[in-house]
């Protein structure tokens, strides 16, 4: 399998890709929305669009702090201006709406959203909590579930890589939303939170498909040798040692290429819904759908070119120090 | 060709064609719902998507003893939807969320949801307005008169200015502000008069509520007393003698229930705790219906373009998973309708996400069964031990999903909590259609080898021959 074959440079495109992403995360920085800084956003539909300065002029002289006005259409191909402010209060909003709803405009007000900073402040922990929380319970189940495997590398081992290549998953679709923020104002939402525990959930999948074929396929091409040994005091016990027909890289080529297919035609269906919901879905959920599609994409491409080379590299590593040292 | 006898196959066809008839039964249940008018089940939409206002109130708990924030802030409930409903907005949800275990500090918060209602300032002020709880002579006459006019107005008939404008009710100057407090009671417990073990609720009016209270009852006996809260008789006891010593029972047949609810409106007349809107949300009928129309259509093509794929890619039993990926769509809308589950934009968008996960198990089960085939195993057995072989990968695949949709639900606002629920129904819903559906078409089909005819062909998969 090129995959194993070349896997010291497909690891060293995965850690680039890492790396890369980090890099856009933390240069760009991601622009966090009113549902974790809190604040106002209205969005006034109009038949007839006042000009904006016009209404910049009327704004100015309420006391609303930094805002801004920016134009768009909506949903129903209406022109609106999205106001976005401090929170505010139910009376500044009147007068804000006093101000915006300009006669002879036909404008209403379609959507209102205010958040108290402190809502905004507990989701913001709520996240961080939720992520944490739903790869901690990732690798426990998964070390679980591969606890049988001790041989030749311990099932704590596929949980490790299991979460490093889902770290992978998350860093891109973030360096992406990063990418749409610092280009397009794009800003970061409860949505776009939702979205990554779902790659959390999902990307995990691949991986696990994988594994579970070499967890097989390790059963299928070993060798057991049986050994009897006398143990002090007259005690014989047996003791069982494993060798491979093959070597393990092969072994897990061949995993990588008995669930190539399965990894590729799964993704590509969930892929195919995500794209239908990007350009044919309502404007709310376009950045979910792009988010869930990089993750989902990212998520396929870790588990056949990153986990699996990570897993022959770090056995490989593994013998060799032992080798070494005895 | 298998080596069963024909009676298997018997058994096997009529566990398919049963399976068959099941979905097709829910997806006529869906059917039948969404063209009734009026149905037990109609699809539950969210605020996002039917248009109106979300409102998120946070209560001062600070001067409270933390063992009364419960009741009390169900009190605040009882109080804050009678509000609303006096409000006339059909079907609001008025539910308490205590802030969950990751803040420092326990908050304890009203959510309001007003459907159709997009003046929000009209609603703030509704729901944040002091009450009234203000105690009304009721001239019987009068009364009578009304009742009876009322029902000739209905009738059509035309009546005379003169006679409309006689107001049953007579204020008496006693409000909420001369009560102490309301107590429940039942009769033959404290002494007080009405039927055995009935409930009554014990009022405690203060020196000066004492003595106006007297002064009522000593000019009015006979004539029933009506208490009004925000406007709304609530109960109409009579005076059945004058009452001094600032103390009055209030009889009525009550139901246990329904005495305490007295007892709570009167001790909470005011709000049991000071609140303070922290999140507002409106959106409007137009600009939901569009979001859902285009949901639906993005749904409609996701489906459509999945199909497609299945279908060219495994042939025979892609046909089958595009079997399973129906009842998994008809199944997950019954549900949605008789659980019900609150759709929202999120949800949709979860729904969808989830269309193309379903046919998740299909897709490892046949690849497991080509496998098999290219072993030269016949298609029923290769498809028996494909899905015993893809069973764990479904397994654990599907656990991480659900385990996550858990603690989206968790961590979840409403709209999280909408997204998490269906992407965790989903989740098993699509396994149980691969896990039944799925495998019992598959093995009803006509059992084959890969290169036995075209049938034996239609089991192969992909750029194939």
């Amino acid at each position: 399998m090129f995959i194993i074959k070349y896997k010291n440079i497909f690891l060293m495109i995965g850690v680039g890709i890492m790396i890369v992403s980090l890099g856009l995360i933390f240069s760009l920085g991601l622009k966090p929305g009113i549902d974790f800084t809190g604040g106002s956003l209205m969005e006034v539909a109009y038949d007839n669009r006042p000009a904006k300065t016009l209404l910049e002029e009327s704004l100015n002289e309420l006391d609303l702090g930094v805002y801004s006005l920016r134009e768009a259409d909506d949903e129903t191909g209406r022109d609106v201006f999205m106001l976005r402010t401090r929170a505010l209060t139910d009376l500044e909003r009147t007068s804000v709406e006093e101000v915006v709803l300009t006669s002879d405009s036909g404008g209403a007000v379609t959507r209102f959203t205010s958040i108290g900073p402190v809502i905004g402040n507990e989701l913001q922990e709520k996240a961080k909590w939720a992520i944490g929380a739903v790869s901690l319970v990732i690798v426990i189940y998964i070390a679980i579930a591969f606890i049988g495997v001790r041989w030749p590398v311990g099932s704590s081992v596929y949980g490790a890589i299991t979460v490093l290549s889902l770290a992978h998953d998350v860093m891109v679709p973030t360096a992406l939303m990063a990418v749409m923020g610092y280009f397009y104002g794009v800003e970061v939402d409860v949505l776009f939170v939702m979205a990554l525990l779902a790659v959390l959930g999902y990307s995990v999948n691949d991986t696990i498909v994988i594994f579970d074929r070499v967890r097989e396929n390790i059963v299928k091409y070993r060798k057991e040798h049986k050994k009897t040994v006398n143990a002090p005091g007259g005690i014989t016990r047996e003791e069982v040692t494993y060798s491979f027909n093959k070597p393990f890289g092969e072994i897990v080529g061949i995993s990588i290429k008995d669930t190539l297919l399965r990894s590729i035609n799964t993704s590509l269906t969930t892929a195919l819904a995500l794209v239908a919901l990007y350009y044919f879905g309502g404007d709310v959920t376009k950045n979910f759908a792009l988010v869930l599609l990089a993750g989902v994409v990212a998520g396929a491409y870790s588990s056949i070119f990153f986990a699996s080379p990570l897993l022959v590299w770090y056995a490989e590593w593994k013998e060799k120090r032992t080798a070494k040292s005895s | 060709m298998a080596t069963e006898t024909g009676g298997n196959m018997i058994v096997r066809l009529f566990y398919a064609l049963l399976t068959l008839a099941i979905s097709a039964a829910v997806a006529f249940f869906v059917y039948q719902n969404v063209f009734t008018p009026d149905t037990k089940y109609p699809f539950k939409l969210g605020l996002d998507l039917s248009g109106g206002s979300h409102l998120v109130y946070e209560a001062d708990t600070s001067e409270i003893n933390p063992e009364e924030v419960t009741e009390l802030m169900n009190v605040l409930r009882v109080v804050i939807e009678r509000r609303v409903n006096i409000f006339g907005v059909s079907e609001p949800i008025v539910q308490v969320e205590s802030s969950s275990v990751v803040s420092d500090e326990q908050k304890e918060r009203l959510v309001v949801e007003l459907p159709g209602v997009t003046d929000v300032s009209q609603a703030v002020a509704e729901i944040g307005r002091t009450p009234l709880l203000e105690f009304k002579l009721i001239d019987e006459e009068a009364l009578a008169e009304a009742i009876a006019l009322e029902s000739i107005s209905i009738e059509g008939a035309t009546i005379t200015a003169s006679e409309e404008s006689a107001d049953p009710y007579t204020d008496t100057g006693l409000t909420g502000r001369y009560l102490q407090s309301a107590q429940l009671q039942f009769a033959g417990q404290g002494g007080a008069g009405g039927l055995s073990n009935e409930p009554i609720v014990a009022i405690t009016w203060n020196a000066e509520g004492a003595a106006l209270f007297e002064e009522i009852t000593a000019n009015n006996t006979g004539k029933r007393l009506a208490i009004f809260l925000d406007g709304e008789e609530i109960s109409s006891p009579r005076i059945n003698e004058r009452i001094s010593g600032g103390q009055a029972v209030i009889s009525g047949g009550f139901t246990p229930d329904e005495a305490r609810d007295l007892v709570q409106n009167l001790n909470f007349g005011a709000l049991p705790v000071p609140i303070e809107l922290v999140s507002t949300q409106t959106i409007g009928a137009t600009l939901g219906s569009e979001v859902l129309e285009k949901g639906m259509l993005a749904g409609a093509v996701g489906f459509a373009l999945v199909m497609v794929f299945m279908l060219l890619w495994y042939r025979l039993p892609g046909l089958v998973a595009v079997v399973a990926l129906l009842t998994y769509v008809a199944v997950m809308l019954a549900l949605f309708q008789l659980i019900p589950v609150v759709l929202t934009a999120a949800g949709l968008a979860g729904f969808i996400l989830t269309i193309g996960m379903a046919v998740d198990a299909n897709v490892l089960v046949f690849e497991r069964m080509k496998e098999e085939l290219r072993d030269g195993k016949s298609s029923r057995e290769a498809a028996t031990i494909g899905f015993k072989r893809a069973w764990s990968a479904i397994r654990d695949g599907n656990v991480t999903s659900l385990l996550s949709a858990v603690i989206l639900f968790w961590f979840g606002t409403s709209m999280v909590k909408g997204f998490a629920l269906v992407f965790g129904i989903g989740v098993v819903v699509s396994m149980l259609s691969a896990l039944l559906v799925t495998r019992t078409l598959l093995v009803a089909l006509p059992d084959r080898k890969r290169d036995e005819g075209i049938i034996g062909r239609l089991y192969e998969s992909g750029l194939g021959k």
